[in-house]
């Protein structure tokens, strides 16, 4: 136990074991271990893997290096493995093992497989000025959902609320949350809207658009070509598609984005 | 509340004829207000959350519920399939909450994750309001004999009992739910109903595993074919251990967990390409899985697809390429003993349509590609393109074979003029299987086509229609974009900078090794 604790103590083996831990910490700690203990967290990608050890690394160094001391004994284990006659098998195993680590992580980077494109889509693309509703012409800016000025509000949600469970919930969900039994087929995957990201950043007269002109309707950048979601105008008319704006607002608890908060911040920009 | 009042009353009367009355009476009054606020919040977060499935009474009617197979619980009439009871008995609070919790895999009934286990329970208490039913029993869980424990060995024991008990007849010999009686089969509500495919279990809407399936096995699907084997057991017909033997059978007949779907289907290069639809080279060929959904997208729209999914492998040679796709299809359609069958699914599902399909209809399977290799990120539009980008089509007939074609939007593939690029496809269905290979030439000259390039992504898509419901004009099942790489042939700097690596890391190694010694020795002369 003494001997283990004098290795720990010793530069050398302390930093490997730093950099051991360091890594299992980054590797596993941050995307399984948080979540599990409920905190939102997703896996490190190796790339920014390979960063945070290098820093690890680096800091390391550093710290062996400003003691004269701890640098020749941090050194000592390295220049015995070097030199040491009676470490000479060790050192051959070093020589052989080393080398052999290069080439196979080298193999591995040049036959890497061919991966799908990244997509490059854009989740919220700039809406156009107007659009062509069944033939009308309907300037978007500033439009206004023209239920919530009717009256009838309650009945106008119980309608968009049938018209959404009948039309909508095989992808968005019964939950809002964009995970319907039909979600799990689908690339990109449909919009949460009880997602802070989602219709709460918008206006509902863009929320009108996406849903009256659906995925075919989207512009290049938002990956038109990928979008399952339907060109609702040949199914359902304007009022309905309002009907359904009101009610999953209301059902997500989320509140549209006004005119007066999106002028100036130009609405749709973030993407 | 009907059940506790009068009860209550009882009570309060009994007491009151008691001298210690005015000790217990007012415990006993929030006591009866709690259970009746129960059934009231319940009925709140049911009118929120469950009436547009399950209907305004409860009846399973909601306005969603016409396009879904199987329809959402009846609550009034309170048949439950799944359960932990026995035949014929009501749920017990703890199977309620199960469902509420997880949801039925296989069906539109989802888990309630945003529902604390409180809410659950107040649902509970108002669902069970619904029906006269649950005042008069109280359900109770069926003991289980315990689990002998599975094995290749039970399992050939429980194919023995699925054949004894003639399981097949209505889930097909080897599993797939292509039973002799499977196009006959319908739940209480006379609404047509499809046999379980065993080889999917992670749709079995009682979740996957031999324990659930044996517990399946004792309680049955109440208000479907499926029956209770408790009465067989009574009769000595089959024992404890059987039952046990033949739920691992069947736990074997599909794999232990969802599979992973993967972008990118990768297409093996080797010498010589497999041959039909059933050649046994095909095994050694990674198969990946691509789940299908309903095409909703554009009418005629269809909810609820046979077809769930579609296995894809492939090899190519260099200047050849050959393409299985093996998917779980009940009919060979057409059938004439499945005819009654799409009808009585047109009328479930497509009540709302204009025009229904009377006639016999084909099974069809679509591989959708671009004419060309994309060179930047635009691509066709998913369902079979549209005016400005045209897809590229391989439509395979259950009865023409293959042809060519090309779409500009759902319901417009035209086949190409002439012979086309040399596709060539066969085809077997076989227990509620088909199993299709598609080979053509890597290479092509025809207008339209596209020519396969190796080690590119190139975009795929499918659409698999299942006659026998009616699926035809799309209507059938679809994905989104996958993609197809064919492996290039290996490059010589895949062998090469491997080597430079060692030599480097080796030679550096012996330098740095070379420079201590050296040091040393000098040191000591020194």
């Amino acid at each position: 136990m003494s001997r283990f604790r004098s290795y720990l103590s010793h530069p050398f083996w302390g930093s490997l074991l730093v950099l051991v831990f360091s890594y299992l910490g980054l590797k596993f700690g941050i995307g399984y271990l948080l979540p599990a203990v409920g905190v939102h967290s997703a896996p490190v990608p190796s790339s920014v893997l390979l960063q945070y050890m290098l820093t690890v690394f680096v800091a390391i160094l550093l710290y062996v290096s400003t003691d004269e001391e701890r640098w020749r004994a941090f050194k000592q284990p390295i220049r015995d493995v070097m030199v040491d006659p009676a470490r000479r098998t060790m050192r051959a195993v070093l020589l052989v093992a080393f080398p052999v680590l290069a080439g196979f992580v080298t193999y591995g980077r040049v036959r890497a497989e061919v991966g799908a494109p990244p997509s490059l889509r854009s989740i919220h693309p700039a809406p156009p000025n107007d659009l062509t509703f069944r033939g009308e012409r309907i300037r978007l800016t500033s439009l206004q959902n023209p239920l919530r000025e009717s009256g009838l509000l309650e009945e106008r949600v119980r309608t968009g609320g049938r018209l959404y469970v009948q039309n909508c919930v095989p992808c968005h969900g019964d939950r809002l949350d964009g995970e319907g039994p039909a979600a799990h087929a689908l690339n990109p995957v449909p919009a949460d809207f009880t997602d802070n990201g989602s219709i709460s950043q918008l206006t509902e007269s863009y929320v009108f658009w996406r849903i009256a002109k659906g995925g075919p309707g989207l512009p290049v950048e938002g990956a038109p070509w990928n979008s399952a979601m339907p060109v609702w105008e040949d199914i359902l008319t304007a009022d309905e598609i309002w009907s359904v704006i009101l009610f999953i607002y209301e059902r997500s608890g989320s509140r549209p984005r006004t005119w007066e908060e999106a002028e100036g911040t130009g609405e749709g920009d973030e993407g | 509340m009907g059940l506790q009042t009068p009860w209550l009353i009882a009570v309060l009367a009994a007491l009151l004829a008691s001298r210690r009355c005015w000790l217990v009476m007012p415990a006993l009054l929030v006591a009866g207000q709690a259970a009746a606020q129960d059934v009231e919040r319940g009925e709140a977060i049911y009118r929120t959350w469950c009436q547009d499935c399950h209907g305004e009474d409860g009846k399973g009617d909601g306005p969603a519920a016409d396009r879904m197979l199987p329809r959402p619980r009846d609550f009034v009439a309170a048949r439950y399939q799944i359960r932990t009871t026995a035949s014929g008995a009501l749920p017990t609070d703890d199977d309620l909450m199960r469902v509420m919790g997880e949801g039925l895999p296989g069906t539109a009934m989802p888990g309630w994750p945003n529902l604390s286990d409180d809410e659950k329970r107040d649902v509970i208490a108002y669902i069970k309001s619904l029906s006269p039913f649950f005042e008069r029993e109280t359900p109770e869980t069926l003991q289980r004999s315990v689990d002998p424990g599975g094995g290749p060995e039970a399992a050939t024991a429980g194919r023995e009992i699925f054949e004894r008990l003639e399981c097949d007849r209505c889930h097909g010999r080897l599993g797939r739910g292509d039973g002799s009686s499977a196009a006959s089969l319908e739940d209480w509500r006379d609404l047509p109903i499809r046999a379980t495919d065993l080889t999917e279990p992670w749709l079995f809407n009682g979740g996957m595993g031999a324990d659930a399936i044996h517990t399946r096995f004792l309680t049955g699907l109440d208000g479907t074919p499926m029956p209770s084997n408790q009465d067989a057991l009574e009769a000595g017909i089959v024992t404890e251990q059987d039952l046990w033997h033949l739920a691992h059978y069947v736990a074997s007949l599909g794999p232990e967990r969802e599979p992973d779907v993967e972008e990118v289907v990768r297409i093996e290069r080797r010498e010589t390409l497999p041959g039909g639809p059933d050649d046994e080279a095909w095994e050694s060929v990674r198969a990946f899985y691509v789940p299908l959904i309903g095409q909703i997208v554009e009418a005629p729209r269809q909810f609820s697809p046979t077809v769930d999914g579609v296995w894809a492998q492939g090899v190519h040679n260099g200047s050849e390429l050959a393409l299985r796709i093996v998917w779980d299809d009940p009919s060979n359609s057409p059938d004439p003993e499945w005819q009654e069958w799409q009808d009585r699914i047109a009328a479930t599902l497509y009540a709302d349509e204009v025009e229904i399909p009377t006639d016999p209809l084909p099974d069809l399977l679509f591989l959708q590609f671009p004419s060309e290799v994309p060179e930047g990120r635009e691509r066709p539009y998913f369902l079979m393109g549209d005016g400005r980008d045209p897809v590229y089509l391989w439509l395979w007939h259950s009865r023409r074979g293959a042809v060519e074609a090309r779409a500009a939007g759902l319901g417009a593939a035209e086949a190409l003029d002439s012979a086309g690029s040399g596709l060539a496809a066969s085809a077997k269905w076989e227990a509620g299987q088909w199993r299709v290979v598609f080979r053509r030439p890597l290479a092509t000259e025809e207008d339209g086509a596209l020519g396969f390039a190796e080690g590119v992504p190139i975009p795929v898509a499918f659409f698999a229609s299942d006659g026998s419901s009616g699926e035809t004009g799309g209507r059938g099942a679809i994905s989104s974009w996958y993609y197809v790489v064919l492996q290039p042939p290996t490059s010589r700097a895949a062998f090469v900078a491997p080597l430079i690596a060692m030599l480097v890391t080796g030679g550096l190694g012996m330098f740095a090794v070379r420079r201590a010694q050296r040091s040393v020795h000098s040191e000591g002369r020194g």
